[in-house]
């Protein structure tokens, strides 16, 4: 119970610094917001009354607060080019990043997971020898280039796909779920082989230590150790790792939505920020910022679950 | 050594970029618009005609020195943050951790384009929005090391000697962590070309006229089908590069 107050404490310390921070940056940056709303052929008088209106002539901590609590309401604000709510326009981009993420986290674990404790069960095999140096080639190629790749051999060749053929979730639910496999798969792949690797240093670690000699001299098999016992402990560090990889595959889907022409989170992001579109760029950062932190207080959550004896030093 | 010897190379390739490229990467001829690989255009030509030789040659140029840029930033600004809060501990240190922990809470290429969005893009932009953004990692590995270190009997007996808490954080600490440093400082490489590669490609990284290998790559999407090399060249280039610091990194670690 301790431990989860403490964590929880932190979690909130970091969300409140978080946003502070965010709002900090595009509080002090140059250009007037009600300028870039009215465009620069606005009366001073008008710009004026904008200002008064947006409260932007209050102090700073005055104005963070009223955007904490409006951001809190759900109300992000109103786009400067578009004149619309924030909120309207992240409203369903938002579950194309979060599917897509979602999707290649599950790839990640279903397909590293199995690799990784074969490579660590037939260690120095030619099998293991294979998958060592393929992990190590795959892990050096950024998501983009393997989307590119993805689409070269799956789409232009062997027309398993139509590049660019997005359908929305709106639409036909399966058919979004088809087009996102290749580009969750593009996404995966470096940190498939990055847990695959991860995992089996880490199954190899474990199985050298005095518990397994013990459970093996009590009479279990070896699938029994390397599933009963091995495994709970090798999975501590690889989960770490999974949390931070999250952090890493939300910002990789960005790209990647580039690549397959998918409108996530990552279109509006970029076209706002060539756009100075700030509150729309801000309240994204935000977003990813909330999902990330979230997660890693989930894994520091289930750490406690998985393995009881860790505490905060 | 496999690391060492691929960096080796790819410095070597990068280095003649610097000197000598085949043909003029900005110079443009529609008779060898998207030409296939030949004897006079080893890697083919883009969609104006240029060079894909040429032009790898310079963006690889461009990429590393964006990396060696933003990694300069990133040490430096790191180790001395990560020494001060780490060797004197207190409230400040405190407050740096909190603010520290909420900027890790952001990938670093998230960050960076936070700041590009404040600053505008082009190449410079982009070495000092990646490089703040690489500063917490560094901070944080600093920090920790001097931590380990603050109490050892090497830096008491320093103290006794009668050296000045400077000269114990940057004579005598400092290099005992090297070992550390260096090997993250080579992660610190393969995360900045990646994340260079990334912007760009997003094309709010280096601009035109520079070349680059991310922006390369984006261009070479719409001609995919019909010119496979010109995605394709400049991808290994950079899988290359990012391949040879990686096994770098894990070579200095053993």
């Amino acid at each position: 119970m301790k431990y989860f107050a403490k964590k929880l404490a932190g979690f909130i310390a970091t969300l409140l610094a978080v946003s502070f921070l965010v709002f900090l940056a595009f509080a002090v940056i140059p250009g007037d917001p009600a300028t870039a709303m009215l465009g620069t052929q606005a009366t001073p008088e008008r710009v004026e009354a904008l200002r008064e209106e947006m409260g932007l002539s209050d102090p700073l901590a005055v104005r963070y607060v009223r955007w904490a609590a409006d951001f809190v309401r759900g109300d992000f604000g109103t786009s400067y080019s578009y004149h619309i709510p924030v909120t309207q326009m992240i409203g369903d981009k938002l579950p194309v990043t979060l599917t897509l993420t979602v999707l290649s986290f599950l790839l990640i674990v279903c397909i590293s997971l199995p690799l990784g404790i074969t490579c660590a069960r037939r260690c120095g095999g030619m099998l293991d020898h294979v998958i060592v140096v393929a992990n190590q080639i795959v892990m050096a190629v950024p998501g983009f280039f393997s989307g590119i790749l993805l689409t070269l051999v799956f789409g232009l060749i062997l027309h398993w796909f139509t590049p660019g053929g997005y359908v929305s979730y709106r639409t036909d639910w399966w058919r979004f779920l088809g087009y996102l496999f290749f580009p969750s798969l593009a996404i995966a792949l470096p940190k498939i082989a990055m847990t695959t690797k991860l995992l089996r240093t880490s199954v190899l670690a474990e199985t050298k230590l005095d518990y397994v000699r013990t459970a093996y001299s009590r009479g279990n098999g070896t699938k029994a150790v390397l599933y009963r016992h091995v495994l709970k402990n090798a999975l501590i560090p690889v989960m770490t790792f999974l949390g931070m990889a999250l952090t890493d595959m939300v910002a990789g889907s960005i790209i990647v939505e580039q690549v397959f022409n998918i409108p996530g989170l990552g279109r509006i992001l970029l076209t706002s920020i060539s756009n100075r579109d700030y509150p729309v760029v801000q309240a994204i950062i935000v977003c990813i910022a909330f999902l990330v932190i979230s997660i890693n207080f989930l894994v520091d959550l289930l750490y406690k679950l998985v393995d009881p004896r860790i505490t905060i030093e | 050594m496999m690391g060492a010897i691929l960096t080796g190379v790819m410095l070597l390739f990068v280095l003649v970029g610097f000197f000598w490229t085949p043909y003029d990467p900005e110079a443009m001829d529609r008779s060898v618009k998207l030409a296939g690989v030949s004897l006079s255009h080893p890697m083919g030509c883009d969609n104006f005609g240029r060079d894909i030789l040429s032009r790898v040659l310079k963006g690889s140029g461009t990429t590393l020195l964006v990396a060696v840029g933003t990694v300069s930033i990133g040490t430096a600004c790191g180790i001395l943050l990560g020494a001060f809060t780490g060797y004197f501990g207190g409230l400040v240190d405190e407050i740096f951790m909190r603010i520290n922990d909420a900027l890790f809470a952001f990938p670093s290429i998230l960050l960076g384009l936070v700041f590009i969005s404040l600053l505008g893009s082009g190449k410079y932009n982009v070495i000092i929005a990646l490089g703040i953004a690489f500063i917490p990692s560094f901070a944080r590995i600093v920090r920790s090391e001097f931590i380990r270190c603050k109490n050892m009997d090497y830096v008491r007996s320093a103290r006794l000697a009668g050296a000045g808490d400077l000269r114990i954080m940057f004579v005598h600490i400092l290099p005992n962590i090297m070992t550390v440093l260096s090997s993250s400082i080579m992660i610190g490489f393969n995360n900045a070309v990646l994340a260079e590669a990334g912007m760009s490609y997003l094309g709010i990284g280096v601009q035109p006229p520079d070349a680059s290998l991310g922006r390369m790559l984006s261009e070479a999407q719409t001609y995919l089908f019909s010119a496979p090399g010109y995605a394709i060249f400049p991808g290994v280039v950079l899988i290359l590069m990012v391949l040879g610091f990686s096994l770098l990194s894990e070579g200095l670690k053993e």
